[in-house]
């Protein structure tokens, strides 16, 4: 098991590899549609990663990158299908977000670098592992540009109304989207200064 | 007129690809470390948007969209493909790629080892097929909206990941926290231009 | 390291490609009724808002919806419904379409019986502007809306406008709202949109 942990921390796809931003940080700034898009890059990748591993030796090595392509598409159209059928709201936050995990590079590099040379059983759990990697930055920066920003979270709201009225305001600048980018800058400081170098 | 002239300014200031959604971080944050190779990169990437994004709308236009295919006859108006959508779209952009690459290298070979080594890397940018997303989702009404709206975002990433470059070249000279250097000050940067462009936005 | 021919090249991507938009298909086609479903509660859940109904759980909304609305001419789905509103009076419902900046912005208008005032809109926007554009769909804006009348002081039909702070001229508080601001085009096409209003 432990094998397969590396991606949460140490080899943490988005802040140590620097992959997949892309599709990223524009769904946090409220924690549901992250927790969504976390979900379906999860799904996408370990599925995807499934089957071109099961595939693997069928596959001429001169088109790989259009087979990984198209099963990585194929399961991005199948997740978002499946969100716009059973939850209509939550995929029109997403929009074209939902598409543009097709060129995630977790996705992508994980195919290449991982699925192509190993069996199906680990392929998927190395998925699964990359996506629960990616999420879970995807939650915390998503968790404190809600709370900080709307002072709400789920939708829910958090901070106690008489907050508000000794004089606490939301701070409209965790809504705007460069924050995002600020706070994943410094969740990659406070994990470099706990690990050794 | 006026209209074209409005989207090209928006998409290259305003709805930046990089700073207000994101689009092609990867290579952008991989390739910034000079103004040079940074510079080679946003070409490309301009290049590709420009060619790909009017091939794609056309292909939405007049294949994909619900109705679409009405031109075909009576039968097949209602016939909806839009679900395709992604998977064509990814296809015209990567077979483009592949076109271009192989056209360059033919007739321009200056053009070739400039942006020779950048073009493969192209088919999996974000902003590439988030290009052609936007593009769908924004319903232009004409072939020329998207061009120039192709052209816009191009220039706008070129922008974005030359300055970019431009700055982390002379971060080399400061003394930053060690566990913030490289990536971690690389994102906080990004950041802090993205609020810088918001001031386009006017108030 | 294997050899593959050209025939298997081809044979596989053909296969493959086939395979995907056969099942992709399928699954498009047998989810579309629960898509379509979606569509059309979110449209009635756009109405009830507009007509001073704030919580109606996601459930109840299509049933609660046909309970209290009828649609005004022909059958669903309608452009113009008449609906009993959350004050007890009823209200005709009708639909405006707009362009924003980046694309389609639409919405509805609940009219008291005489045509005369807005009781309540709501509008919807497809890729506003996060912050901005987008703002036309939060209550802040809409509440606006709510007493406004259509007729100026003279019973000419104006509508009502969406008009920057400071360049009012001689409008009167009853015929404008004021526009968003930082998002001039989007709050035009409100303004343009709301030109539209009219009882068939």
């Amino acid at each position: 098991m432990k094998k397969y942990l590396g991606p949460l921390s140490k080899d943490n796809p988005i802040l140590v590899q620097t992959l997949g931003v892309c599709s990223a940080l524009a769904v946090t700034a409220q924690l549901k549609p992250a927790v969504v898009m976390a979900l379906s890059v999860t799904v996408v990748c370990a599925f995807s990663n499934l089957i071109i591993s099961l595939i693997r030796n069928t596959i001429p090595p001169r088109i790989r990158i259009i087979v990984q392509l198209l099963i990585v598409s194929f399961w991005v159209v199948l997740v978002d299908l499946l969100l716009q059928a059973y939850f209509y709201e939550i995929s029109k936050l997403l929009s074209v977000f939902v598409g543009l995990i097709i060129t995630n590079c977790i996705i992508m590099g994980r195919l290449e670098a991982f699925a192509l040379s190993h069996k199906p059983w680990p392929s998927f759990m190395d998925g699964v592992m990359n996506g629960v990697g990616y999420g879970l930055v995807l939650v915390v920066v998503a968790f404190f540009r809600e709370l900080l920003g709307s002072g709400t979270l789920w939708n829910h709201q958090v901070i106690p109304k008489a907050l508000y009225q000794i004089g606490y305001l939301n701070n409209g600048l965790m809504i705007l989207p460069p924050m995002a980018l600020i706070l994943v800058g410094v969740m990659i400081w406070i994990r470099g200064s706990r690990v050794d170098r | 007129m006026p209209d074209i002239f409005n989207i090209f300014i928006r998409s290259v200031f305003i709805d930046n690809m990089v700073f207000a959604y994101f689009l092609g971080m990867c290579s952008y944050l991989a390739v910034s470390k000079s103004v040079k190779t940074a510079g080679g990169l946003g070409l490309a990437v301009c290049f590709v948007l420009a060619v790909t994004v009017p091939v794609n709308y056309l292909i939405d236009k007049y294949l994909l969209q619900p109705g679409a295919l009405a031109w075909l006859g009576e039968g097949f108006a209602d016939v909806d493909l839009s679900f395709l959508s992604l998977i064509i779209f990814i296809a015209v952009i990567a077979g483009m790629v592949q076109l271009l690459e192989m056209v360059i290298e033919r007739h321009m070979p200056a053009l070739y080892m400039a942006l020779g080594i950048f073009l493969p890397l192209i088919a999996v940018n974000c902003a590439i097929l988030g290009g052609s997303l936007f593009m769908q989702e924004r319903n232009f009404p004409t072939v020329i909206h998207s061009f120039s709206y192709a052209i816009g975002s191009g220039l706008g990433w070129l922008l974005a990941i030359t300055s970019m470059a431009a700055i982390r070249e002379r971060l080399k000279y400061a003394n930053i926290p060690e566990p913030l250097r490289g990536n971690g000050i690389a994102y906080i940067i990004t950041g802090l231009m993205g609020l810088g462009f918001m001031a386009f936005l006017g108030f | 390291m294997r050899k593959f021919s050209n025939t298997y090249i081809y044979v596989y991507v053909s296969a493959l490609v086939l395979l995907i938009s056969v099942v992709l298909a399928s699954v498009s086609i047998g989810l579309r009724p629960k898509r379509d479903a979606n569509v059309t509660r979110e449209k009635y859940q756009q109405i009830l808002k507009a007509a001073g109904y704030k919580d109606i759980s996601k459930k109840n909304v299509v049933s609660f919806f046909q309970e209290i609305a009828e649609p005004e001419m022909g059958n669903e789905p309608s452009e113009q419904y008449r609906i009993r509103c959350a004050d007890g009076n009823s209200g005709i419902v009708v639909r405006v379409n707009g362009k924003g900046l980046w694309g389609p912005i639409w919405g509805y208008v609940v009219l008291s019986e005489d045509g005369t005032t807005i009781k309540g809109v709501s509008f919807a926007h497809k890729s506003e502007t996060p912050g901005l554009g987008a703002k036309i769909t939060d209550d802040e804006f809409s509440n606006a809306f709510i007493g406004k009348k259509l007729y100026n002081q003279n019973g000419a039909f104006t509508s009502v406008r969406v008009i920057k702070k400071g360049q009012e001229g001689d409008i009167r508080e009853e015929n404008r709202v004021d526009a968003i601001s930082g998002a001039t085009i989007t709050s035009r096409g409100v303004d343009e949109m709301m030109r539209g209003v009219k009882r068939d």
